[in-house]
């Protein structure tokens, strides 16, 4: 019980959650607008796919870091463009302060890094569906975004759920972009985060032990509720 | 179905921009001086190109060049040897669980395939132990060990699919002839399966070049640090200007970024194999 009377842990549980809650709703969101739009095959696809997997290859760390010269308060290309459109008015920081735009924008590279695999994954499922079901649903009168909401969805869950799984395994687990976009502040620590300080820095062996445990039966846990509420077979 | 395609072409543009906008900043941030970068508004092009930063990183006399040519020399080593190790035992393991009848068999091969449920970090301080206990920790015997024992499941999952796939006829002819199991193997299977050898060899060396926290702890001086460990290093002290970091970064996605344009089928192949069903 003492990992909850620690205000560092405490923070950084919660700031976990709120990488999972963000960074599985936006992948899986990206995921699904990018496979559609890869869908149906044109001229250059596979150029774009190559280059859409292109985030999914790269380190962690070096993702922290590109991001790091897009949000700085300094010089940050965010600041640029954003007081070139008279958004704001000066330079702001923005990492750093407020705790839920830190996780966000943190998560944000996460995102960056995840969505690839999320978008091949719900893309092979469009695939699996016959062309046929979408003619006879358009020559029933369906529009795209009707035939989008009550034929691509429903058949592609299962694809969506695997998906969703493996980002809520990796947005639990995040720890190379807050390490470098955030360093040791609570502000955007995450739980993996805190138990590497407890573990290497305090060498607190024990109290490492429950916060990984903690974070394997959460990862259990949350995949077993996602894919109770998102998967259902689908038969063609 | 000519009103969808607008929607299309701009979910195709959103694609490339997210993607590209951030590693062309940082390439862009590579090619400026230290004071061109602090310019407000940012110079969305550099205004004089210059490679000084990569020879600041890569063939001046100082500590920090040192530590990113090891680094870069221990990640190349590190990466090689895991993805050789992985592929030639995966390759073993699955030819067995695909093609041979044994005792334990079932059992052997979920268990294989459960510790892909667990997430890796859980292992890091029981693997640190482990590797403390046996004189390891920051040598290359131990990190590559620790990258083979993680990326092992799913290499034998993928060559698993894989080889189940290819027809048995061939390999059963070839053992009517008297070829032995070995000879099957490495005369048959391995040619058929290469495809399938090629995305797991691609995809181990990726996963090992983006590794970060388990070298952090297991191989954390210049004897075997990894450049991702040296640049998150050299982030840490804070005085380093954008412009030598953003080189730094263009150093570590390089080799990545390369592979994953140029066999890009491969590791979409490779990765759909390893997750669905």
């Amino acid at each position: 019980m003492r990992l909850f009377g620690d205000d560092a842990i405490t923070s950084s549980i919660g700031n976990t959650l709120l990488y999972v809650l963000i960074g599985v709703a936006l992948s899986t969101v990206l995921g699904i607008a990018f496979a559609v739009a890869l869908q149906r095959p044109f001229r250059g696809r596979s150029a774009v796919v190559a280059i859409l997997v292109l985030p999914w290859a790269l380190p962690g760390v070096v993702e922290g870091i590109i991001w790091v010269s897009i949000w700085d308060g300094n010089t940050g290309l965010l600041n640029s463009v954003l007081t070139s459109a008279h958004l704001i008015d000066h330079y702001q920081v923005f990492l750093g302060h407020n705790q839920l735009l830190t996780v966000f924008l943190t998560e944000i590279v996460q995102v960056w890094q995840i969505t690839p695999l999320s978008t091949l994954l719900i893309l092979a499922g469009l695939q699996n569906i016959p062309a046929e079901i979408y003619e006879s649903a358009s020559i029933d009168g369906a529009g795209p975004w009707g035939s989008f909401t009550r034929l691509t969805l429903p058949l592609v869950r299962p694809g969506i759920t695997v998906a969703m799984v493996q980002a809520v395994i990796a947005t639990l687990n995040v720890f190379d972009q807050p390490y470098v976009l955030n360093g040791a502040a609570a502000t955007g620590s995450s739980v993996t985060m805190q138990t590497y300080f407890v573990t290497f820095q305090n060498l607190d062996f024990g109290e490492g032990y429950a916060l990984s445990l903690l974070i394997t039966i959460a990862t259990l846990v949350i995949s077993f509720i996602v894919l109770k509420l998102v998967y259902r077979p689908v038969e063609f | 179905m000519r009103r969808t395609h607008w929607g299309r072409w701009i979910g195709v543009a959103f694609i490339l921009l997210w993607t590209l906008i951030p590693i062309y900043w940082t390439i862009n941030t590579s090619l400026q001086t230290d004071a061109q970068v602090t310019s407000r508004p940012a110079n969305y092009l550099p205004p004089t190109p210059t490679l000084q930063n990569y020879a600041a990183l890569l063939t001046a006399d100082t500590d920090t060049a040192q530590a990113m040519r090891a680094s870069i020399m221990n990640i190349v080593i590190e990466c090689l040897a895991a993805t050789i190790v992985t592929v030639l035992l995966s390759t073993l393991a699955a030819y067995a669980f695909a093609r041979m009848r044994f005792r334990g068999r079932q059992v052997l091969f979920y268990a294989v395939l459960a510790t892909m449920a667990f997430p890796a970090y859980t292992t890091l301080i029981p693997i640190y132990k482990i590797m403390s206990w046996l004189g390891l920790v920051n040598t290359y015997t131990g990190i590559v060990l620790v990258y083979v024992s993680g990326f092992l499941p799913l290499a034998t999952w993928i060559l698993y699919n894989y080889m189940s796939s290819l027809p048995r006829s061939i390999e059963e002819a070839a053992t009517v002839d008297g070829a032995s199991r070995l000879k099957v193997l490495w005369h048959v299977v391995v040619p058929l399966a290469r495809p399938g050898i090629v995305s797991t060899a691609i995809i181990t060396f990726l996963f090992a070049w983006g590794q970060f926290l388990f070298p952090l702890v297991l191989s954390s001086d210049l004897s075997t640090e990894p450049l991702t460990v040296a640049i998150a290093a050299l982030q840490g002290r804070h005085t380093v200007p954008f412009s030598l970091m953003s080189a730094a970064g263009v150093l570590a996605i390089a080799i990545p970024a390369v592979i994953a344009l140029l066999l890009n089928r491969y590791i979409v192949s490779g990765l759909l194999a390893g997750s669905v069903k």
